[in-house]
């Protein structure tokens, strides 16, 4: 049992506690947390271990490491310049203004599977586990894991069972965010082979305040589970915007010219173990699709 | 709020005290901020507040400037800035206000951010007030407005090379044109004054042009042949115009300029910033290879526009050189 000791007060002193407030808190047992000060310096994985060193011990100098650091960013650096000669992203503008397809993700090799991120249910307590490996011949992705709506016991979460994918921030020289334009495009293409759960595609464009930090544009991806590969096309005008998780009320469509992540995310209720594979995802142009937005923008309920 | 804003620069206009020309600066502010923001897209509130924070500072400094002035003469005047630190914080300050090299980083994100009538308010009316207030004074540092001349139109020209999106474009093309504006505003104000109106109805044509096809990359400038023949064929001459080449009216402002530059044997300059008009004139003309001289593979349906536009863009082809 890992609960703090309570201290036990003679019940003769606890007339005395009524004046004074800080007695009980004086005589109580040093408590089984650590100080305030070390746990408020970031985040803690669940499971990995806690380190109780103050910041000052925890730097790591490392000179070869520094060194392979700068040598990587000047080369992406002097990369960045070479590109801007040929021309926007490093394409000709010919070939920005015929492109009608672009692969973005394609899963061929083990480095692929570094620009994802897995996050589940674990990190808040929850009993979620997502892996995620390479495909057969190294040809596909394939998320797999379980999943447990059984919220975990810390008194304020009601529901739980979430399990999700997201790409990384795309970096260019020196860590600095690099955004996916694709405003030559209006749809998005995915090949998946799911197990007919239905998922949630989530993407992430660039925004500037900490309100706003937490938007995410979604709609939804029902998989047909089966033997065939199921191809996807949901084009950009359908994606509402939702706000952790919540859908808002006054929508807007997502502009294309700053994305940053995508995510696939998986919540239905149903506890269990999972499985997708995804084959590409990419972006595409729909010259038959000409409708702005999907969902109304006008007050829906005027005050008259 | 139009009101607002016409209020802003008309006093500015017809102040000669340096409060009243900064109260007439912030209202000008104040006032486009809401029309900026007005559709609500996390994108267009991020481009609001990043041009009011420019604003704010070099209104701030502006305002500083002027009772530094004030302290050291006693005069609150516009005309009568004598001193070196108060003449040259006033032209940062109003420089940061337009968006000239080195102070432009706003410009393009702001641009971007804001739909295409918003966007043409701010690179039109919204440099009348500054200039008027660029015009009245004094400059005793020659170069300081030189250099920042010189800068804008290579940081214009280079800039906009790589840009794939209409509006990061138009607002490069606003720096370069708000260099070359600079570059003759201490000998010959009243060619600036011409560059200003030339630039302004050319732009304005460009944006309607744009706010027409509905387009806000070059590539969805490709299908306007298709939907708008007319305009298509027409703004080639207005890119070229903007880029100064010599049958079209945008060639005058330019050449005029370049004659008082070496009159004042300021050569090398003139030489320069000839040589950097080349690279903005590169992507003017990239922009009009994409709209006329190329067919895309696949149509979009026609959705023609019932509104008509205003005729405006048919003057720079009436008044040649």
């Amino acid at each position: 049992m890992s609960l703090p000791k309570i201290s036990r007060v003679p019940a003769s002193r606890l007339l005395s506690a009524v004046h004074d407030p800080r007695w009980p808190l004086r005589s109580a047992a040093p408590l089984a947390v650590p100080k305030r000060a070390l746990t408020q310096s970031g985040y803690r994985r669940p499971g990995q271990p806690r380190e109780d060193k103050p910041p000052w011990q925890r730097i790591k100098f490392d000179f070869s490491k520094g060194l392979e650091g700068i040598t990587k960013h000047f080369k992406l650096l002097r990369q960045e310049f070479s590109d801007r000669l040929v021309g926007p992203e490093g394409k000709p503008i010919i070939e920005h203004m015929l492109e009608q397809n672009r692969v973005i993700w394609e899963f061929r090799g083990p480095d692929s599977l570094q620009e994802w991120t897995l996050s589940s249910d674990r990190e808040i307590g929850g009993q979620s586990e997502i892996h995620l490996k390479l495909g057969k011949n190294n040809e596909t992705c394939f998320l797999y894991g379980t999943l447990q709506s059984a919220p975990p016991r810390d008194g304020e979460t009601r529901y739980s069972g979430y399990c999700s994918m997201r790409s990384k921030q795309p970096l260019v020289s020196f860590d600095r965010k690099k955004h996916h334009d694709w405003s030559s495009f209006n749809t998005l293409h995915l090949r998946i082979r799911g197990d007919g759960r239905p998922w949630m595609v989530n993407i992430a464009a660039e925004s500037y305040f900490t309100h706003q930090k937490d938007d995410l544009y979604s709609y939804f991806l029902y998989t047909r589970g089966g033997p065939y590969w199921q191809d996807v096309k949901i084009p950009f005008s359908k994606f509402f915007l939702t706000h952790r998780g919540r859908i808002q009320d006054n929508q807007h469509p997502l502009w294309l010219d700053k994305v940053n992540t995508i995510g696939f995310t998986l919540g239905d209720k149903a506890d269990g173990p999972f499985q997708l594979e995804i084959d590409f995802i990419g972006v595409c142009k729909d010259y038959a699709h000409t409708e702005d937005f999907a969902y109304e923008v006008y007050k829906r309920n005027p005050e008259v | 709020l139009l009101f607002a804003m016409g209020l802003g620069t008309t006093i500015t206009f017809a102040s000669s005290h340096w409060l009243l020309a900064w109260m007439g600066l912030e209202i000008n502010t104040l006032a486009i901020l809401p029309l900026m923001c007005q559709s609500h897209h996390p994108r267009a509130v991020e481009a609001t507040i990043k041009y009011f924070l420019t604003q704010a500072t070099a209104a701030a400094m502006l305002l500083f400037a002027s009772i530094t002035n004030a302290w050291i003469t006693g005069q609150w005047n516009l005309e009568f800035m004598s001193y070196s630190l108060p003449t040259t914080l006033v032209t940062v300050a109003l420089a940061l206000k337009i968006g000239l090299a080195p102070l432009h980083a706003w410009m393009p994100e702001v641009l971007q951010g804001l739909d295409l009538t918003t966007g043409l308010i701010l690179s039109t009316w919204q440099k009348l007030a500054p200039f008027c207030l660029l015009l009245q004074i004094n400059p005793s540092n020659t170069s300081l407005l030189l250099i920042l001349g010189l800068a804008s139109t290579l940081v214009g020209g280079w800039g906009g090379l790589n840009q794939n999106q209409l509006r990061k474009i138009l607002a490069y093309s606003s720096i370069a044109h708000l260099g070359w504006m600079i570059l003759v505003l201490q000998f010959f104000p009243s060619l600036t004054l011409l560059t200003l109106f030339m630039y302004f109805v050319m732009t304005f044509s460009l944006f309607i042009s744009f706010k027409v096809n509905n387009s806000t990359t070059i590539n969805s400038l490709s299908m306007s042949w298709s939907k708008t023949p007319i305009i298509s064929s027409m703004v080639p001459f207005i890119l070229l115009s903007l880029g100064g080449l010599p049958p079209l009216s945008g060639f005058m402002p330019k050449w005029l300029i370049l004659q008082e530059l070496t009159k004042q044997s300021l050569a090398p300059l003139a030489t320069l910033a000839a040589l950097s008009a080349l690279l903005s004139l590169y992507f003017y003309l990239r922009i009009s290879y994409a709209m006329t001289l190329t067919m895309s593979p696949n149509t979009l349906l026609n959705a023609l526009p019932w509104r008509l536009p205003s005729n405006q863009h048919t003057l720079p082809l009436a008044i040649t050189t």
